[in-house]
């Protein structure tokens, strides 16, 4: 059963950066997939719709396993939110599939993505919390609310730039060290260069 | 999605009148371009009491002209383009609201923590009560959620962080207020959009909470790692990020005050320069 729910959704996702959200049906994704559609039916009992919104959820997962993997040999805390932010940036912006879907269908993904982005969310604070821990918080600081608060930021660095260039090392020392955590870590803030 | 760009384009646009070191007058039944009369603002409000009951799909022309107690060809003579020039201008309408608001909120500030927390609290509390747009959220959500991601998110950062910052510019360089209001901007939208349980940013004293723990050491460093200008952060008054509903009745009827030119004055509470030496040594 785990075995087709994954067979079902890659071939869906195939689907998508063929066709976009909108096109594709529960007939292409069982073709893709080699099942039929009752078989689909059965594992998404909701048909196209939750098979869609299945997608996206599964899609963004995939997208924090890479990103998990990326970060995983980090030292400290700022180099965990460095390479993530880094990574993150990157992904999304060489990420074809999501890139034409946001050009030509973002209400039909939207809505999905950010009811995902409070699991992300929930995800990366907790992800964050050991290195929190380990760093040290300032006092005063409580250490779900800053984890959650570096969340949302990380989230939102993501998603939008801004005025930061998330391609350059140096200013995303500046970005983690300054800016993020300088009100969040134990001792005086950090505002050294890079890791090297 | 007749909404999208035209709205965010005009409010770029107000953001923009502002390029010359002026300061924005962002007034909201007088932009300029545009057809000001009475009857504009009458559809706008009539429509924004559509939106609150049926969301944009269900409004008509002729709901609208009902709600305005004006005619269907009157709708119609101030907006040719009928229900999606409506629509656009109600969004153009509700940002300047929002923007002539925040104006009056950041002019009238006496430091930079009552600035922050005064306007986090003013877009806060005006996003989190307002009618139309709760029941596009709830209902409608691909509506509002395309200006919230990616691109559209990075247009709307720059635009309320181009008009914010000039107002901060009283306290720190013109590309640390920048940077900060874009990050004030960051903020504000991450609880509208996600709400927090601990975290409850129309509260002045939980918003106190947030830019005293996390924002003000963030700025300190930043400007630490940018240069030796000093940044004047003088503590948070007791009481002064209470919403002033008087002040921001006057919103609509006069200018935001203009700042003072940029007096960088140390207090004991921020001393960025000398707090951060130690540590970039």
């Amino acid at each position: 059963m785990a075995d087709t729910r994954q067979r079902i959704l890659e071939a869906t996702y195939t689907c998508v950066a063929r066709w976009g959200l909108a096109k594709t049906s529960v007939e292409d994704a069982a073709r893709e997939a080699k099942v039929s559609r009752a078989t689909v039916y059965r594992v998404f009992p909701g048909g196209r719709e939750e098979l869609i919104s299945a997608v996206v959820g599964w899609a963004t997962l995939e997208f924090f396993i890479r990103l998990y993997e990326q970060v995983q040999g980090a030292t400290s805390l700022e180099q965990v939110m460095e390479r993530g932010i880094m990574f993150a940036h990157r992904s999304i912006v060489e990420d074809e599939v999501l890139q034409r879907v946001m050009q030509t269908e973002p209400e039909k993904l939207l809505p999905t993505l950010t009811f995902e982005s409070i699991r992300i969310r929930q995800g990366i604070a907790e992800f964050l919390v050991p290195y929190l821990e380990q760093r040290g918080v300032a006092q005063g600081v409580n250490l779900k609310e800053a984890a959650d608060f570096l969340a949302r930021m990380v989230l939102s660095y993501m998603s939008a730039p801004g005025r930061w260039d998330l391609d350059d090392p140096d200013q995303v020392a500046q970005l983690v060290r300054a800016e993020l955590l300088a009100g969040v870590v134990a001792g005086p803030g950090q505002v050294a260069g890079p890791d090297h | 999605m007749a909404i999208r760009g035209t709205a965010l384009q005009a409010v770029a646009d107000v953001a923009d009148d502002k390029a010359g070191g002026m300061l924005p007058s962002v007034h909201p039944d007088a932009t300029p371009s545009r057809q000001s009369s009475p009857n504009r603002v009458r559809i706008i409000d009539a429509t924004l009491a559509c939106l609150a009951l049926h969301g944009t799909s269900k409004t008509t022309v002729d709901d609208i002209a009902r709600r305005a107690s004006v005619s269907r060809a009157t709708v119609y003579r101030v907006f040719p383009g009928g229900r999606d020039e409506v629509l656009g201008a109600v969004v153009d309408t509700e940002m300047a609201r929002l923007f002539s608001a925040l104006g009056v909120r950041l002019g009238e500030a006496g430091d930079l923590t009552e600035a922050l927390v005064g306007g986090i609290v003013e877009a806060s509390t005006r996003i989190r009560g307002h009618a139309a747009l709760a029941y596009l959220v709830e209902h409608e959500p691909e509506m509002v959620l395309g200006h919230l991601a990616f691109d559209e998110s990075d247009r709307l950062l720059a635009t309320a962080s181009r008009f914010t910052a000039p107002f901060l510019a009283r306290w720190m360089s013109p590309m640390e207020a920048g940077r900060v209001a874009e990050w004030a901007t960051r903020i504000v939208l991450s609880y509208a959009i996600a709400p927090s349980s601990q975290m409850d940013l129309t509260q002045p004293a939980q918003t106190a909470h947030l830019v005293k723990t996390f924002v003000l050491p963030g700025i300190r460093a930043l400007h630490a790692a940018d240069g030796p200008t000093a940044i004047d952060i003088t503590p948070f008054e007791q009481g002064c990020g209470q919403p002033d509903r008087h002040a921001v009745g006057d919103a609509a009827h006069g200018r935001p005050t203009t700042p003072p030119d940029a007096h960088h004055q140390l207090s004991e509470y921020s001393n960025p320069v000398e707090q951060c030496k130690g540590a970039t040594t």
